[in-house]
């Protein structure tokens, strides 16, 4: 109760009314400022001073709780808005329907739910493609080691629907990941998926032999389980920042869109 | 005609490689190079054979350019 009386006594007009208050051995000395560290008298610091501290810790932890949700509100909220950028841009928004290495066909939602690295190539690549896929593949193997991560789809489209059939992305994809699914498709199928990523696709000049170079970009996108594109990785991009920036990007994610009813 | 394999794409590699070794040791002298040109042209697609020398082309034009520096050309005189 001491504290409660050094403010009072602080006040002038407490301190006139305690200057005419009858002295008592129990009181404090009248003094004109009034250290609230100190306890009553010369004893040692009772529950005057626990109750502020335990005060003063309650307010702070208060404080520090109210900061912490508005923090994730906004985190939250600058998140959405991503999202409602990347929906901008639209990237990867339409429906594609193409034919899987095996002949199977497959639609954008056969992806839904899963994370997908995709790549867009041709198999007579003279090196830049197996480079990419060779990195593409060391990066989903290296998130298949990490127990905590859930499987990443690595995906190829073909950039050269007329010579790059089923049989053709059959014997490519074998050369790298064993999850990597190939796909083709009839000129206007391929090109409506290339058109859905913005993809730049030219075929050059046919020589003696018919064969010719497919000028393409080149690109490592990142979808996500709710099919939207994410992040893109381009040539400088080692396997190591493409692995730690997917890790991240997994590891971050919330799922902003209400997950589908199952049938 | 089919695309090269795996194998197939590492033959065509290792010979551009030889093939460019060789080019840089002779200072670009194709003729000291003859037959890592003829290995070359046997293990790659002739698609490939073209996208390369022009490959190495380039680089050596980047390497020119960062190494001595770009001079612009002169352009057309202005009229007086």
């Amino acid at each position: 109760m001491s504290w409660f009386r050094c403010i009072v006594g602080d006040v002038r007009g407490g301190g006139r009314l305690l200057r005419g208050l009858p002295q008592s051995p129990g009181l404090p000395q009248r003094t004109p400022r009034c250290f609230l560290s100190r306890g009553p008298g010369p004893g040692p610091p009772g529950p005057g001073l626990r109750t502020r501290v335990g005060v003063g810790l309650l307010v702070g932890g208060g404080l520090l709780a109210a900061w912490w949700f508005v923090d994730s509100e906004k985190r939250q909220n600058q998140r959405r808005r991503r999202v409602e950028q990347l929906k901008q841009v639209s990237l990867g928004q339409g429906v594609f329907s193409l034919l899987d290495h095996r002949g199977q066909r497959r639609t954008k939602a056969d992806f839904l739910g899963r994370w997908v690295l995709l790549y867009f190539g041709f198999t007579h690549c003279p090196d830049i493609c197996p480079e990419e896929l060779d990195k593409l593949s060391a990066a989903v193997s290296a998130l298949d080691r990490d127990a905590s991560m859930p499987p990443v789809q690595p995906v190829f489209i073909t950039v050269d629907p007329e010579r790059d059939d089923a049989a053709a992305l059959d014997r490519y994809v074998k050369d790298f990941h064993p999850r990597l699914i190939g796909l083709t498709g009839t000129p206007e199928e391929v090109k409506h998926a290339g058109r859905d990523y913005r993809v730049y696709a030219s075929a050059g000049p046919k020589d003696e032999d018919g064969d010719y170079i497919v000028d393409h970009t080149i690109l490592i996108y990142l979808i996500s389980p709710d099919g939207l594109f994410l992040d893109y990785y381009n040539r400088m991009k080692s396997q190591d920042q493409i692995t730690e920036s997917v890790r991240n990007h997994i590891k971050n994610y919330e799922q902003l869109d209400p997950q589908p009813e199952g049938p | 005609m089919t695309a090269p394999n795996s194998s197939e794409r590492k033959a065509c590699w290792d010979a551009r490689d030889q093939l460019w070794k060789c080019l840089d040791d002779n200072g670009d002298n194709a003729a000291s190079c003859q037959k890592s040109q003829s290995e070359f042209e046997a293990n790659c697609p002739a698609q490939w054979v073209k996208y390369f020398t022009k490959r190495r082309e380039f680089l050596k034009y980047k390497d020119k350019m960062q190494t001595e520096g770009f001079k612009p050309a002169e352009g057309p005189r202005q009229p007086s």
